[in-house]
């Protein structure tokens, strides 16, 4: 059994891995030409832009809603409600980006592409699920 | 009644997120050349197609949605698995919001010298997909279990 300090510190340690998450790279995709796109929390860089990619920026703020689910894990420190609400919907927010992964991932595959996974994904995935840990703790805790 | 209500509610929630997968979520009308018809480009949880041609890698957004629904299903035992249920469904809907508002963007920006005409938006799917999240959260609110 948890106790309601190991999963306030669990919940913490989520938080702190998922803000982490949202400064690091979390998948890129290399083509020929040295073009790379990185796809981040708050936009996506292409490097080395060739004359005739299309036009029009992909670049979603992916950080928005992860940052919304964080201010309710923070709140879940007082509010286990809160905490729950937060490591449920951030798992929810991942979900989509894990079929985007999986998208990006054939489609760089199918053009020779190299596709590499960041740190950022690594630390926002180990994230989610240490929070979800901690919400689920303290929900039994205050049970 | 009221516990009649909410079973119903999260019944209700569960039911429109998987059906809203199986809807649009965006949609772009082009007209490639002058005087051809419209081609659409259709974007829903379970593929992406370019008039006939389909996207063999495009985004399974159903399952995160299948996925949240099933837990506001099992909710329907569990007050707290309904609120996660509904709280993750939330959440996939909020981060499959800010991707097709910037899809839908890119498309209009990088397709609007082709066609002027063209028009790119939200499908139904996504209104039916938030219309769940509510109604999730209505059921949450009158559960039986309180």
């Amino acid at each position: 059994m948890i106790g309601r300090a190991t999963a306030v510190a669990l919940i913490a340690v989520g938080v702190v891995l998922t803000a982490t998450a949202m400064v690091l790279p979390w998948y890129s995709t290399a083509y020929a030409g040295g073009v790379e796109v990185v796809v981040r929390a708050w936009g996506t860089e292409i490097l080395n832009k060739p004359g005739d990619w299309p036009a029009g920026e992909l670049s979603p703020w992916y950080g928005v809603p992860v940052v919304v689910t964080v201010l309710l894990l923070v709140a879940g420190v007082w509010i286990t409600r809160a905490a729950l609400a937060g490591a449920a919907g951030q798992v929810g927010a991942v979900g989509v980006i894990g079929a985007l992964v999986v998208s990006e991932r054939g489609h760089a595959v199918e053009q020779q592409g190299d596709f590499a996974v960041g740190f950022g994904l690594v630390f926002l995935v180990v994230g989610t699920l240490v929070a979800l840990a901690g919400a689920v703790a303290a929900q039994r805790e205050a049970a | 009644m009221r516990r009649v209500l909410g079973l119903v509610l999260l019944g209700l929630a569960a039911a429109a997120a998987v059906g809203a997968t199986f809807l649009p979520f965006s949609e772009l009308l082009i007209r490639l050349a002058p005087g051809q018809p419209q081609t659409a480009y259709v974007t829903t949880g379970w593929s992406t197609q370019f008039g006939a041609t389909k996207d063999e890698h495009g985004p399974l957004f159903g399952i995160p949605v299948v996925v949240a629904a099933a837990a506001v299903l099992a909710g329907m035992r569990w007050r707290k698995v309904a609120y996660a249920g509904a709280a993750g469904l939330a959440g996939a809907t909020g981060m499959l919001f800010v991707y097709l508002l910037n899809a839908i963007s890119f498309h209009q920006e990088g397709n609007i010298a082709i066609d002027p005409a063209l028009q790119a938006g939200f499908g139904n799917g996504v209104w039916v997909l938030m219309t769940a999240v509510v109604v999730a959260f209505a059921g949450v609110v009158i559960h039986p279990d309180d």
